[in-house]
């Protein structure tokens, strides 16, 4: 059945079970379908119907904000998520990109006054209605600003048809999922993986645990899976870091499926985790923005060997409908066993970026796959087949790095902090922090100074996640041997 | 050890690990009232915390803390 048909029958059908719980609240199906009536109601006399394909949404978390994602997509529109947490500067930023007129926002005072707003929490009582609009798959179904290397966030925008054949693709693991099911959620609504965590478990009536905003997340994922004995939990790799220390106190036998996606996963700390989760099929996914969520995936083996590089769990192989191949630098597809750049083609492919032509022409290309001319994106990614074409995970070819699953652009930090130094050289390095997940340090090529002003400037520019937390000086950046600045000599200054 | 010598030591911290000294250290210190206090340098934080004071903590035990006059609470705890 149609993807947005199912949402639809699986909220009627399942009214009076839980769908939410958010703070330690409980929403039922009734719930969201009130919520999405009111908000679908206000879309259609607020916005344009032609005109205002796409709507601006701030990702409180709230039943509200996941409700206006589904009024949205019955009204056959698109979302921008956009994070109450990050800088106003680069909100505006999206907002202009998008050009987006409306803004839907739960919070209690509008966050952009300035613009057309509906407050979904103030609507009046209307009927249910969340019978789906029929249209085109080309149709948007939301769009995710990424970091870029130009300092400005780059749009990817997803449509039905790339949505529809991620959870066909997806749901072909068979996974046992029905209304007892208790799922994590614990993603910011501007990175990708949130889609996947809040849309599948609605589909089999399943409830949806969020994390709060304030509370230190590994520790609100620890406590849901402990007291509330969530049975999926989809995870970005980071959280087993900080659980570890902790691991030996940690049994949760009820968790069926331990996803994991966003970062390298270790085979060392997997194999720990392993124990804690004794029922749980873990699973290692892969996959850019650009390609819907994520397209690959590596079952972990429990009782034998694993493949693995430098002690990176295989990323595996394409989920149906996708194609994946390794390249050389003139577009060659190499064969297994040889080292190249990973690329994507198939359903779950972006349209392309959003009204970004330069970068379209960088990242897109077709090739003759089996015969056919098919377009593929170049994903940044080395990597390399085995024999039984899995992939190995071999590292990044450019400077982008992932906090917490969030890809950074190194330039996009250094783009603010030069435009704010003036003429002075600084440079931006992932370092290791002391549970061994990846920071930012910045190094500046100059005597020590105060960087208090330096860092209140960027903290307007760029989110949290894309703040240096370590600061070194150095009186003159080494140069490697093809005469570039040496940024693995400059890591060492940590 | 005394109250204020951990409230002390705690202090000391909290400051090295969030960069900054606008905090009150009263009981009622969540989080959420330092800045830079969020899950990154939380693990940080109670790492330190577990070497300066030389004890171990179970994240049960972390997670029922809301503030910091738990946090002393617990540390008494362990270290009497």
């Amino acid at each position: 059945m149609e993807l947005f048909l199912r949402l639809q029958q699986a909220i009627n059908t399942f009214s009076s079970r839980n769908a939410f719980c958010i703070n330690a609240t409980f929403y039922t199906y009734k719930d969201l379908a009130t919520s999405i009536s009111k908000i679908r109601k206000a879309i259609h006399s607020g916005t344009h119907e032609e005109t205002e394909k796409i709507v601006g949404l701030v990702a409180n978390d709230d039943l509200e904000t996941y409700a206006t994602i589904f009024a949205l997509w019955f009204e056959g529109k698109a979302y921008v998520p956009i994070s109450p947490d990050a800088p106003k500067d680069r909100n505006l930023s999206v907002i202009q990109q998008a050009l987006l007129v409306t803004i839907i926002d739960s919070s209690e005072q509008p966050l952009f006054p300035e613009f057309n707003t509906i407050a979904s929490k103030k609507l009046p009582d209307c009927e249910i209605d969340l019978v789906p609009k029929k249209v085109s798959d080309q149709e948007l179904v939301y769009i995710l600003f990424t970091s870029g290397t130009t300092g400005q966030p780059k749009g990817v925008p997803i449509d039905r048809g790339n949505l529809t054949g991620f959870m066909k693709s997806f749901e072909k693991m068979n996974f046992k999922m029905d209304e007892n099911d208790k799922c994590l959620q614990m993603f910011e609504m501007t990175f990708d993986l949130s889609v996947v965590s809040y849309l599948f478990p609605l589909l089999y009536g399943a409830c949806i645990y969020t994390i709060p905003k304030g509370k230190i997340k590994f520790n609100y994922i620890f406590e849901l899976l402990d007291e509330e004995k969530l049975t999926f939990a989809l995870m970005v790799p980071s959280i087993l870091q900080y659980l570890r220390p902790y691991f030996e106190e940690m049994n949760f036998p009820d968790l069926k499926y331990s996803l994991f996606c966003g970062e390298a996963l270790s085979l060392e700390i997997t194999k720990e985790w392993s124990v804690c989760v004794p029922n749980a099929k873990i699973l290692n996914y892969y996959g850019p923005t650009e390609d819907t969520i994520y397209c690959t995936y590596y079952v972990y083996n429990r009782t034998g060997e694993n493949k693995t590089h430098n002690g990176v769990l295989s990323i595996g192989r394409a989920m149906e409908g996708t194609m994946t191949i390794a390249i050389d630098e003139n577009n060659n597809i190499l064969p297994a066993g040889e080292n190249g750049q990973l690329c994507l083609g198939g359903i779950q492919l972006t349209p392309g970026y959003w009204n970004n032509e330069e970068k379209n022409k960088e990242a897109f290309f077709y090739i003759d796959y089996k015969g056919e001319h098919t377009r593929f994106y170049k994903t940044g990614d080395l990597c390399r087949f085995d024999k039984e074409g899995d992939i190995l995970y071999l590292g990044r070819l450019d400077h982008q790095v992932k906090i917490q699953g969030f890809r950074i652009e190194l330039a996009e930090i250094e783009f603010h902090v030069k435009s704010f130094l003036g003429k002075t050289n600084a440079v931006a390095v992932p370092i290791l922090d002391a549970v061994g997940n990846t920071e930012i340090g910045l190094i500046i090529e100059s005597k020590p100074m105060g960087t208090d002003p330096l860092l209140d400037h960027i903290k307007t520019k760029l989110p949290a996640y894309m703040i240096p937390k370590r600061i070194q000086f150095t009186d003159e950046f080494p140069l490697n041997t093809n005469g570039k600045t040496d940024r693995n000599k400059l890591k060492q200054l940590f | 050890m005394e109250r204020t010598q951990i409230v002390d030591k705690l202090q000391k911290i909290i400051a090295t690990v969030v960069k900054h000294e606008n905090f009150e250290m009263k009981n009622e210190l969540s989080a959420a009232d330092v800045a830079g206090w969020d899950s990154l340098t939380h693990m940080v934080i109670i790492t330190e915390i577990e070497k300066s004071f030389q004890v171990k903590f179970k994240l049960k035990e972390l997670n029922k803390l809301n503030n910091l006059g738990n946090l002393i609470e617990l540390i008494q705890s362990k270290l009497s």
